[in-house]
């Protein structure tokens, strides 16, 4: 026989053994379930029907045979399967611990302490050298304060406009220490302010766009926040024209929050999406659904 | 007359700074600033000052790299934020150092040691500032060498995936299938330098054509035909772990 005719008959009884050992696993696993009475009625059928078309013989190796399987295999078998359902349940379990966790913190305060000494330390300089900016700086920092904190958070922050209005108070203290090195564009309509927008998402984006893509920059740069509805999507996008994206610098806490907050939030019909634009920088973009009907 | 040059990436830091020095030390001119490291140094070599306060984070060269390119011709004092581990280099090295925010006090005491030191040529710290530069870099976050991002083309734009978002990596015929929670996209990168660029200890190989996020694992079962098949979380399709892989969950 040429070597192409032994390959494919080959070919063959490895398929039909496949297909053997999957009907064999299925046997096995529906005789570790079954219940007993339930077997010794197949078993009485079985010898009645085989016996009548003259295969008795084979009727009782049947018995023998899934007799000492379930015998010997089937308690195995069994508490294997109800683990796995098991299993299946404490997943469940875990998710909604993880649920309750993010959840958690999401409305602990993220105020960076860096940054508050940062701007304390700022504020600290420009009483001596500058003490009108001084005030500006530190109104701001009140400002910032009371929309981050979750003691100070007023109800109802959840809107675009609310979490614009914290975004432009951070970024108003950062211009006050980058200067011009750091300018800033809100392109928001009016009518987008009282639509909901999960809370610390925009700030997050920000501090990123600052941190990775300005603050290493020599000249800096301008950083756009522009929110717009694309069909059934609120599409909230913040874009820098740093220095890019590090191919080999893991992305931080940040993105997996807001990743892991919008599952949350939203299911699968939100997202978190990164680009890296052809003329530089880096724009993320926050994807949710949008109806008109929440606006009525 | 006695000159300085001040390097901080924030104006109010440094007119905090010159405002300090012009109430401790007013015989001492300060002839030029400088936002950055790169401008720190040119300027540096334009007015050749005595003294050069270098703040360590900004932008372009840092302050420790420009300080490599001066210390042989001007006495240097670093200004900055809390960290630990420079201070500790710095109190090692012997160096000059202040802690923002710049207190009256401990610069008045800076400045008495500049005086007495400016007498003689600056000390040589050349061997100090290679330790700190080292050890700087090993504060920072390890492993920068694996591939954190992968890029793909959607429609006209460049999307970047981190590699926390993806589940797994397939090779097709010509692409790479990279599959998200959320999303499944093509890049033209092979397996192979996947396999090569990334984390070790994030992805593992499974089968010649398939690599996995490790962390999304949620079990491995048999299937009916004995295939050892990978679940993972958020995801309903199985992948199947080759035989020589599956050494890789002996123990789970």
């Amino acid at each position: 026989m040429p070597p192409s005719q032994v390959n494919r008959a080959l070919d063959g009884l490895r398929d039909a053994l496949g297909e053997l050992t999957v009907v064999w696993w299925r046997f096995v696993d529906w005789l570790a379930l079954v219940e007993w009475r339930r077997l010794v009625i197949i078993w009485l059928l079985a010898l009645v029907t085989l016996g009548f078309i003259h295969l008795g013989e084979q009727a009782v190796w049947f018995i023998f045979i899934s007799f000492g399987v379930k015998v010997l295999a089937g308690g195995k078998r069994k508490a294997e399967i109800e683990a796995r359902q098991a299993g299946i349940k404490a997943n469940v379990a875990n998710l909604e611990k993880q649920l309750t966790q993010a959840q958690m913190a999401a409305l602990q305060a993220q105020v960076e302490p860096h940054f508050l000494f940062n701007t304390l330390a700022l504020i600290g300089q420009l009483i001596e050298t500058d003490p009108p900016e001084a005030a500006r700086v530190h109104a701001h920092l009140i400002d910032y304060l009371r929309a981050t904190l979750p003691q100070l958070r007023a109800r109802g922050g959840g809107t675009l406009g609310k979490q614009c209005e914290m975004a432009r108070a951070y970024l108003a203290i950062m211009q006050a220490r980058m200067k011009e090195r750091l300018q800033v564009t809100f392109i928001v309509p009016v009518f987008l302010e009282s639509a909901p927008f999960p809370p610390l998402m925009l700030q997050s984006l920000i501090e990123n766009a600052i941190k990775h893509g300005l603050e290493p920059k020599i000249a800096g740069g301008l950083i756009t926040v522009r929110a717009q509805v694309i069909e059934a999507t609120l599409q909230v996008d913040v874009c820098d024209d740093g220095i890019g994206i590090n191919l080999h610098a893991a992305d931080g806490v940040g993105l997996a929050n807001i990743r892991e907050r919008l599952q949350l939030l939203y299911g699968g019909a939100a997202e978190l999406v990164i680009e890296a634009p052809l003329e530089g920088g880096c724009c993320a973009s926050i994807r949710l659904p949008y109806s008109m009907m929440e606006q009525a | 007359m006695i000159t300085a040059l001040i390097a901080d990436d924030e104006a109010p830091m440094r007119d905090q700074l010159r405002a300090r020095l012009l109430a401790v030390w007013p015989a001492l001119a300060i002839v030029a600033e400088a936002a950055n490291g790169n401008d720190a140094v040119a300027l540096a070599q334009q007015h050749s000052p005595d003294i050069v306060f270098l703040d360590i984070r900004m932008p372009g060269m840092s302050g420790i790299e420009a300080a490599r390119q001066l210390y042989s011709r001007c006495h240097i004092v670093f200004v900055t934020a809390y960290d630990q581990y420079a201070l500790d280099a710095f109190e090692q090295g012997a160096m000059d150092y202040l802690l923002k925010p710049v207190t009256a006090e401990r610069l008045e005491r800076t400045c008495e040691r500049l005086r007495t030191r400016l007498a003689r040529p600056p000390q040589d710290i050349g061997a100090q500032l290679a330790q700190l530069a080292q050890v700087l870099q090993q504060a920072t976050p390890a492993k920068p060498s694996y591939l954190r991002w992968i890029q793909a083309q959607v429609g006209g734009n460049l999307r970047m995936v981190s590699t926390r978002e993806v589940l797994f990596f397939q090779s097709d015929e010509k692409y790479t299938r990279v599959q998200t929670a959320t999303a499944e996209l093509l890049i033209r990168k092979t397996l192979k330098e996947l396999s090569d660029e990334l984390d070790p200890d994030e992805f593992w190989r499974i089968h010649r054509s398939t690599l996995v996020r490790v962390d999304a694992i949620v079990e491995v079962t048999r299937d009916m035909r004995g295939r050892h098949m990978l679940r993972l979380r958020g995801h309903k399709e199985e992948l199947e772990i080759s035989r020589n892989h599956t050494h890789l969950f002996q123990q789970m």
